[in-house]
């Protein structure tokens, strides 16, 4: 099979501060900034805290743990990687910032909003890895 | 989550000088003929470029305010041409000239015209949107480089702008109780308004069935709750108060205005997702009521930014036109259509007249406030109230007689 029939994972946004975090993700070990002097969490990485402007950050694993802010369900396709109907999902880290990802596996009946979810690695079709969630049923 | 800067803001309290108040007025609005563009688009026509659409704009202008283009010594251009393109086919070379979004052109022109770097300045957009298919949504999402939020989170099929407001939506209907049904009465009421205006793209009533009929694009936002995509250029001519009182016997007066963004965790959504950008509007809404000495009371007219209808009851409760946690209860009994308390997007606004992002919304506001509305005036209106909420940059504007 050519190169040119595998779907690509919508481009990943490659900036300095980001190329650590996607190669920890690759080890399947997801790590985020720590301010070394405030103990600030951030996400997206970047050069410097933003709770205190120190310089001086460490990359830190993540619990996994998290719980959904938010979700949506696309019922149009934009991307050649995502045929509709799929969904995004707003989560709160346990660490403190929010990310965007998408739910795996079972579905809450009612509303998402609360559920407790954990950090599962999903390999796409053209071989990048990404941290998504599942119900975390172990917690509830 | 306030940060630790800022809460000591130097400016913690402050607001515009109030010099500001009633410095400038509109003397001169014009648009292209977007009605007639949008049947030749869809026929696969190209009836000009971004700055075509704006150079026809600023024609109708100049003739609106009955002024001769030499007059004009301030440009301001919109973020969707060239400044010095623009200002080259526009034939002018101001003493000075900036780029800016719609509320922001309005405010810049503001700044201006009261620091005496300019005393008449044209604000000119034309956007090709449409017909050269500019995209919002998907691999080429517009604005990536601006906006972080709108391209970070693509590897999770994440990059419409809709769907950041639909992430908001949801988050806000569990807060509040809201339904689908409440937000359906603001397309609803905007079509009840863009049926009274000629110029108005779409003009067929709907209901809220029709609305919970239609389609999801990203749910729970359904197809009329996205604004159109289609062609046009929008112009004003903003003048020094003395000036425009002697260009002009029914200057619109710039009566207040205010600003306050929320840039801490921007690319997360965090300021969408945990307080729907409330404390940035009720910080605007101190600022621009305080200024004009009035309230949401006095308000005949609201003009919402509305790149998707969500934006509506987010602003009535930032605002102060109902209690935090009841837009719902608003929509659905005092209304925002025509015959509603509160006169909202009275031209049809994105959804339903034209989507000139903030552009039109202007020239809506000097029309109300002139009388000059038709079917669709509301009756004695002396102050309208403009709000934009893009991105966690909440500002306001309000004309006056």
């Amino acid at each position: 099979m050519s190169t040119a029939q595998v779907v690509r994972t919508p481009h990943r946004v490659m900036g300095l501060y980001d190329k650590p975090m996607w190669e920890s993700i690759d080890a399947r070990q997801m790590r985020l900034q720590r301010c070394t002097r405030c103990g600030t969490f951030q996400y997206p990485p970047g050069p410097g805290c933003h709770g205190c402007l120190s310089m001086d950050l460490e990359w830190v694993p993540v619990s996994g743990r998290a719980t959904i802010l938010s979700w949506v369900v696309f019922h149009r396709q934009y991307l050649p990687a995502y045929p509709a109907p799929y969904n995004s999902i707003a989560v709160r880290l346990e660490e403190g910032p929010i990310m965007i990802s998408n739910l795996e596996g079972e579905k809450p009946s009612g509303t998402w909003i609360g559920e407790r979810v954990r950090l599962v690695y999903v390999t796409m079709p053209d071989g990048v890895i990404l941290p998504r969630f599942e119900l975390d049923r172990q917690s509830r | 989550m306030t940060s630790a800067a800022e809460t000591k803001q130097a400016g913690a309290g402050r607001h515009p000088n109030p010099r500001l108040r009633r410095s400038a007025a509109v003397v001169g609005i014009g648009h292209s003929d977007w009605v007639r563009d949008w049947k030749r688009t869809r026929a696969g026509e190209k009836p000009t470029d971004s700055c075509g659409y704006g150079m026809e704009a600023f024609a109708n202008a100049l003739k609106d305010a009955d002024i001769d283009r030499s007059m004009i010594d301030g440009l301001i251009v919109g973020p969707t041409t060239a400044y010095e393109r623009m200002g080259e086919l526009l034939g002018i070379n101001p003493r000075w000239g900036d780029q800016a979004d719609a509320v922001l052109s309005v405010l810049q022109a503001v700044m201006a015209v009261e620091s005496g770097f300019a005393d008449v300045v044209a604000l000119v957009y034309g956007n090709d949107q449409r017909s050269v298919g500019t995209q919002y949504g998907g691999p080429e999402a517009m604005g990536g480089s601006a906006f972080l939020s709108y391209v970070y989170h693509a590897p999770w099929g994440l990059t419409s702008q809709g769907a950041l407001y639909a992430l908001t939506l949801q988050a806000y209907k569990h807060a509040h109780g809201f339904t689908e049904r409440d937000l359906g009465e603001v397309a609803v009421a905007q079509r009840g308004w863009s049926s009274l205006n000629p110029n108005a793209i779409m003009r067929e009533r709907i209901t809220v069935d029709d609305y919970m009929a239609s389609r999801y694009v990203c749910e729970p936002l359904h197809l009329f709750d996205y604004c159109l995509i289609n062609d046009g250029g929008v112009a004003l001519i903003i003048a020094e108060a003395s000036i425009a009182r002697k260009i002009s016997s029914r200057p619109v007066y710039i009566e207040a205005a205010g600003r306050s963004d929320l840039n801490h965790g921007a690319t997360s959504l965090e300021p969408r997702l945990t307080d729907f950008y409330l404390p940035a509007q009720q910080a605007v809404a101190r600022q621009v009521f305080d200024m004009a000495g009035m309230g949401p009371k006095d308000m005949d007219v609201f003009q919402v930014y509305d790149s998707f209808s969500v934006h509506v009851p987010l602003a009535l409760e930032g605002y102060g036109y109902c209690a935090v946690g009841e837009a719902g209860k608003f929509l659905r009994e005092s209304g925002v259509g025509p015959g509603g308390k509160m006169p909202t997007n009275t031209s049809g606004g994105h959804l339903s007249e034209t989507y000139m992002q903030g552009w039109a919304h202007q020239i809506e506001c000097v029309r109300q406030v002139r009388g000059e509305c038709g079917d669709r005036q509301v009756e004695n209106c002396r102050n309208v109230h403009y709000s934009s909420d893009v991105a966690g940059k909440a500002v306001s504007i309000i004309y006056s007689r």
